[in-house]
């Protein structure tokens, strides 16, 4: 016995466990890559090989269907939480020269009383999206449409860019020791709403979500009631449509006035 | 003498004893694979036949993610196909309506972050994962109200994060179907 290779096809010992672990490997990876890929009809595979690469996790792009395109101008930004966060000097004087004809309205520093936002300190991939999205006719506004209309691609980083770098003024509404209402803090769960602070600055920054503290509460109360009736669909697949719906015109007024409290 | 048959009884022990081990080891491992197969081909797991792409930044621009073709889908053959999105922080359609006994395919992934996609009352939940559709066959014996909250943590706004599933009668759905092309509940 002790004489005999462990390891040797002469010893039956060795031959039958190898053997029979083989088969057990062999007859799960039919069963796994090649039977229960099969039994399911909604996979709709080519064959043996499509069901062994598909079981084996070999990835491929979605199939472009031809769905339902949109019957409105959707924003066409592809949003990353990176971008426009590279200060560029020249790019901001840029924006300086470019901002004066925009003053009239968003006020020399940014900032004015005129119920129309004020942009200084905002961030600039907030700034390049609206700019954008008026341009392309996915926001809609008398004013501002036109003026985007005549804006290049680089005009509106630059316009972005300047305007992200001017520093925040608050309103003449300011009041720190205002308390945040309920909605702002922790959101109404019950209702699939989010806080807002979770996206809009306070908590947290979800990438293309404005910073809102000084803003006219004018301003944010017709914004979210646009959204609210999808008067204005220029957020990325509804993402802020699902929460002003949800929202009581009493929140909405809450949120409007708290923000226009905020530095 | 005496030695040598206690040696030759003692390998016959052992060599018994290690035949009854080895047995025993190889039905554990046949039954756990036959465990796997059968709850695979009863569907009582659902694993993923098929590993699809989607790019997250680009949902919005084309494919079948873009916002007009979310929603219920009535398909030629009867069964229904569900387009849904999970991001930072709702799932789009907000309200998802389906007919009872019927097949019916959800496809959904993520625009951000990892969500969790599981709906109350039944054995659907999954993940929503970044870059992956999630491809799921499922069947609602009966009309009711599901409610589908997010249940993988996604952000610091994840706990207002849920979508409702609305299990209406095959007929009504029928009905809503010859009307418009996506269907959701969202008022
Ligand atoms: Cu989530």
């Amino acid at each position: 016995m002790s004489d005999q290779p462990l390891f040797s096809l002469r010893n039956p010992w060795f031959g039958a466990s190898v053997g029979i672990t083989a088969a057990i490997a062999v007859l799960s990876a039919v069963a796994g890559l090649i039977w229960l890929p099969l039994a399911q009809p909604n996979l709709k595979l080519a064959g043996v090989w499509d069901a062994i690469c598909s079981a084996a996790g070999v990835p491929r792009a979605a199939v472009q269907e031809t769905g339902i395109k949109p019957d409105f101008k959707t924003s066409n930004v592809v949003m990353t939480s990176e971008m426009l966060t590279k200060v560029n000097q020249v790019s901001i004087g840029r924006g300086a020269t470019l901002a004066q004809r925009c003053a009239i309205c968003h006020g020399p520093q940014g900032v004015s009383d005129a119920h129309s936002p004020n942009l200084a300190g905002q961030f600039a991939a907030v700034t390049y999206k609206e700019l954008n999205d008026f341009k392309t006719g996915a926001r809609v506004s008398v004013v501002m449409s036109p003026f985007a209309a005549a804006m290049s691609d680089q005009d509106m980083k630059d316009v972005a860019a300047y305007y992200a770098y001017l520093p925040r003024v608050p309103s003449n509404n300011l009041d720190t020791g205002r308390p945040a209402p309920v909605i702002v803090v922790t959101g109404a769960p019950m209702r699939n709403i989010a806080p807002c602070g979770s996206c809009h600055g306070d908590v947290d920054n979800k990438a293309g979500s404005p910073w809102l503290g000084g803003q006219s509460a004018v301003y944010i109360k017709a914004q979210l009631e646009a959204f609210a009736s999808g008067a204005r669909r220029n957020d990325i697949s509804q993402q802020m449509r699902n929460i002003a719906r949800q929202m009581t015109a009493d929140e909405i007024d809450q949120v409007a006035h708290y923000y226009e409290a905020q530095p | 003498m005496a030695s040598e048959t206690d040696h030759s009884l003692g390998e016959a022990v052992a060599a018994r004893i290690e035949r009854r081990w080895a047995t025993l080891s190889i039905v554990i491992v046949g039954v756990l694979v036959g465990m796997a197969t059968y709850i695979g081909i009863h569907q009582a797991t659902m694993p993923q036949g098929r590993v699809e792409t989607a790019d997250p930044k680009t949902l919005h621009l084309s494919g079948e993610f873009v916002e007009s073709n979310l929603g219920s889908e009535m398909q030629a053959d009867g069964s229904v196909t569900v387009r849904a999105i999970g991001q930072q922080y709702s799932f789009t359609p907000q309200c998802i309506v389906v007919p009872a006994e019927t097949p019916i395919t959800f496809r959904a992934t993520s625009a951000d972050v990892v969500h969790g996609f599981l709906i109350e009352g039944t054995n659907i939940n999954t993940m929503l994962v970044p870059g992956y559709v999630t491809d799921l066959p499922v069947r609602f014996k009966a009309p009711g109200d599901h409610v589908m909250p997010c249940q993988e943590f996604c952000g610091i706004g994840h706990q207002g994060m849920w979508g409702k599933v609305k299990v209406i009668d095959k007929a009504a759905f029928r009905d809503m179907a010859a009307a418009k092309r996506r269907l959701t509940c969202v008022d």
